[in-house]
């Protein structure tokens, strides 16, 4: 297999026991091998038929765009499923009307994503009407790892008459003092998250939903991003990425892997409306980051800000990004300051374990902006089993820190994130169409 | 206004490109065709007639200086050039000089070749006023008699008269939603109700050749345009026309695109379902 390079950056990829090599070094040894030789001698037909061309499909992914993530199962996928590496949320305004018009929504959407998840080949039709699919990945679908995650709002409670079914905590973002909310992202009826290998697999997805959900769901706003690959530490363990801010994000995640944890910090509790077992809450956040100005400030300041240091990612006093640690010998923050972001998002004591949420965000970059600065920042996602304890009482605490010098909110919603589809008989959103009936 | 008039730049070549071409491509034209595209002809010369005819009295107001009838008139004349757009926009030119909005310029109003009705748009909304309007407003009335001349002198390529049913819907989808088509008047609402009128003439005058052959196509694209109808008459005023485009709310927005988009979906389906190429 051809080791991935990827597509959207040039960064050097690794994956897969695959040696590393920057593009800048595939280029100078294609160039030596073959192609500046090429150029010299004046190449044959047959030889630049075997050499890399300019327009030639990107060899990376060859392997990757074959793995797929099981579609059914108790819970959805793309929650505690590890991050490819790029994702897309796209929220949607809806006009279903009736609990009949929903359960054709979920059963259309459930049919939708079970065939782009598991990937096939797209259906022939006469030339003379509109292909079926839009081709970007061509006639045969990859599943390229794809999930596609299905939340719904508040407002979409509303909007069918099921506000008696409506998750306990769920309910529209308000805006928090840091906030610049832009209207026209944020809120939804209904979210949809996509996370792929590539970004190319994501938009054709989604562009599959858009056509064949036209009559059920109106696009409201969506934002992509991607996760920056990093090379391993030098012990071999995978290290949490990395934001637009240079910092490592996801370090205090709690364990995805174990399955208690996932069921006490993520899985929607006993207390809720039976319908929702095995669902979970959703908090998106679409945060601008100043990086120009980030950019100049000192690193000792960029520091105490986090909490961490930048190139380990360790807590301070420590050397290692998971290092176990808590703030007991550290009541006046002398070492780590009682307003850094860690600590205030996960203060460490028995009294903030029930704000424990899963974060899993991508970084975005959407162009410049009027004041000719980069539009870049964190596509902010995290999964809860309630609420109010989750993402509403850490960004509560959070209210105020140095950090919201550098960011700024602009825009996001809440949703909840249905329960998973069990098997080819069942559909999402099943449960709750029985409750309903 | 659409895309495609940006790669059409103003040429004056092409509305008789188009006029060749459609006589090659019409006598292709299946025998079932030629009743309803003969049909579609008279609707369009219908039109367009009216079009002159109103745009002849919208031209006066803007020369006798009256701002108020002016804007009165601005929405109704338009609404004749909306309802055959698919036809008109064959003569790019035209098309541009007409109908282009300010976004269509780098420099925006400021542009000295922005002209038309979203010029004069401009001018009667933003300015209150007529001043400076006389000249765009005599270009207007020309550009109009010629399209309706180059439009009489037109054999109508079928393909392109079936695919307008879609390309209304598209035109609505890609511009009008937004509220950005009329954006100074707030007329956004007249020209949904002529692009809704226009498509919806093209997918009767066809619709006998398809019920046979796929009569769940036509109940849900009827569905689908009575739905429309439906939130499109909560907006009406006695007078027949609509209220301004800011009243529309959420829900009912949202409801429009989801129609839209489901028509355009459908309807451009239609061409393929005729036979046409």
């Amino acid at each position: 297999m051809a080791c991935p390079v990827n597509n959207h950056s040039n960064r050097p990829t690794h994956a897969q026991g695959c040696p590393v090599a920057s593009r800048r070094q595939v280029l100078f040894g294609l160039g030596a091998a073959g192609g500046a030789l090429a150029s010299a001698t004046g190449a044959t037909a047959a030889e630049t038929a075997q050499s890399p061309q300019v327009a030639d499909a990107p060899s990376g992914h060859l392997g990757d765009t074959l793995q797929s993530v099981p579609f059914h199962g108790r819970h959805q996928a793309g929650i505690v499923t590890p991050r490819p590496a790029n994702g897309l949320v796209a929220s949607f305004d809806t006009i279903v009307q009736s609990p009949d018009e929903m359960e054709q929504m979920f059963r259309r959407l459930t049919e939708r994503i079970a065939f782009l998840t598991s990937g096939g080949d797209v259906p022939d039709r006469d030339p003379k009407l509109p292909p079926l699919d839009s081709g970007i990945l061509g006639p045969h679908i990859a599943p390229d790892n794809l999930t596609v995650t299905v939340g719904l709002g508040a407002s979409f409670f509303d909007k069918v008459g099921l506000e008696a079914l409506k998750p306990k905590t769920l309910q529209r973002m308000t805006e928090f003092p840091n906030d610049a909310l832009d209207p026209e992202l944020c809120h939804g009826d209904v979210v949809l998250q996509f996370c792929a290998n590539t970004q190319d697999t994501n938009i054709h997805a989604l562009r599959d939903i858009l056509k064949t959900l036209s009559g059920h769901l109106v696009l409201r706003w969506m934002q992509d991003g991607d996760v920056p690959v990093i090379l391993p530490g030098p012990d071999g363990r995978a290290e949490s990425a990395r934001n637009y801010l240079g910092f490592r994000d996801g370090s205090a995640n709690p364990d995805s892997t174990d399955a208690n944890r996932m069921d006490e910090i993520v899985w929607a509790g006993a207390d809720e409306p039976a319908w929702t077992q095995d669902g979970t809450y959703m908090a998106v956040r679409i945060i601008r980051n100043f990086v120009e100005r980030w950019d100049r400030t000192p690193l000792g300041e960029q520091e105490a800000i986090f909490g961490r240091t930048k190139d380990a990612g360790a807590p301070f006093g420590g050397t290692h990004e998971y290092d176990e640690f808590d703030y007991a010998d550290d009541p006046d923050g002398a070492l780590t300051p009682l307003d850094a972001h860690i600590r205030l998002a996960n203060p460490r004591v028995p009294a903030t374990e029930e704000n424990i949420i899963l974060r899993r965000p991508f970084n975005y970059a959407n162009g410049a902006t009027r004041a000719n600065q980069l539009d870049h920042g964190l596509l902010f996602i995290a999964f809860q089993a309630d609420l109010e304890k989750g993402f509403i009482a850490v960004q509560n605490r959070l209210n105020g820190e140095p950090l919201e010098e550098y960011i700024k909110p602009v825009g996001g919603g809440y949703f909840f994130v249905l329960p998973g589809a069990q098997n080819a008989g069942d559909y999402l959103g099943r449960t709750l169409v029985d409750a309903v009936s | 206004m659409t895309f495609s008039r940006l790669l059409a730049t103003a040429s004056l070549s092409l509305g008789l490109i188009a006029s060749a071409s459609v006589a090659a491509q019409a006598e292709t034209a299946s025998l079932d065709l030629v009743g309803p595209l003969a049909e579609y002809k008279i609707y369009v010369a219908e039109n367009t007639s009216q079009l002159v005819k109103d745009t002849t009295a919208f031209v006066a107001a803007i020369k006798s200086g009256d701002v108020e009838e002016a804007k009165a008139l601005f929405a109704p004349t338009r609404t004749s050039y909306e309802k055959v757009e698919p036809i008109a926009e064959l003569f790019a030119d035209l098309d541009v000089s007409i109908d282009a909005r300010a976004d269509d310029y780098e420099k925006g109003e400021a542009d000295p070749t922005f002209t038309g009705f979203h010029r004069i748009e401009y001018g009667l909304w933003e300015k209150n006023s007529t001043d400076g309007l006389e000249e765009v407003a005599d270009r207007l009335l020309a550009d109009i008699i010629e399209l309706d001349n180059r439009i009489n002198g037109l054999t109508f390529p079928p393909e392109t008269v079936a695919g307008g049913a879609a390309a209304l819907m598209e035109e609505v989808a890609a511009t009008k939603v937004s509220g950005e088509e009329d954006r100074y008047s707030g007329t956004d609402l007249w020209d949904f109700d002529a692009n809704f009128a226009g498509s919806r003439k093209i997918f009767d005058l066809m619709k006998p050749l398809v019920v046979d052959s796929d009569p769940e196509f036509v109940a849900t694209v009827e569905a689908n345009f009575a739905a429309v109808d439906k939130v499109l008459a909560t907006y009406q005023t006695e007078s027949g026309g609509y209220v301004t485009y800011s009243n529309l709310t959420d829900d009912d927005r949202t409801l429009l695109t989801a129609k839209v988009n489901t028509l355009a979906e459908d309807l451009s389906t239609l061409r393929g379902k005729l036979g046409l190429d």
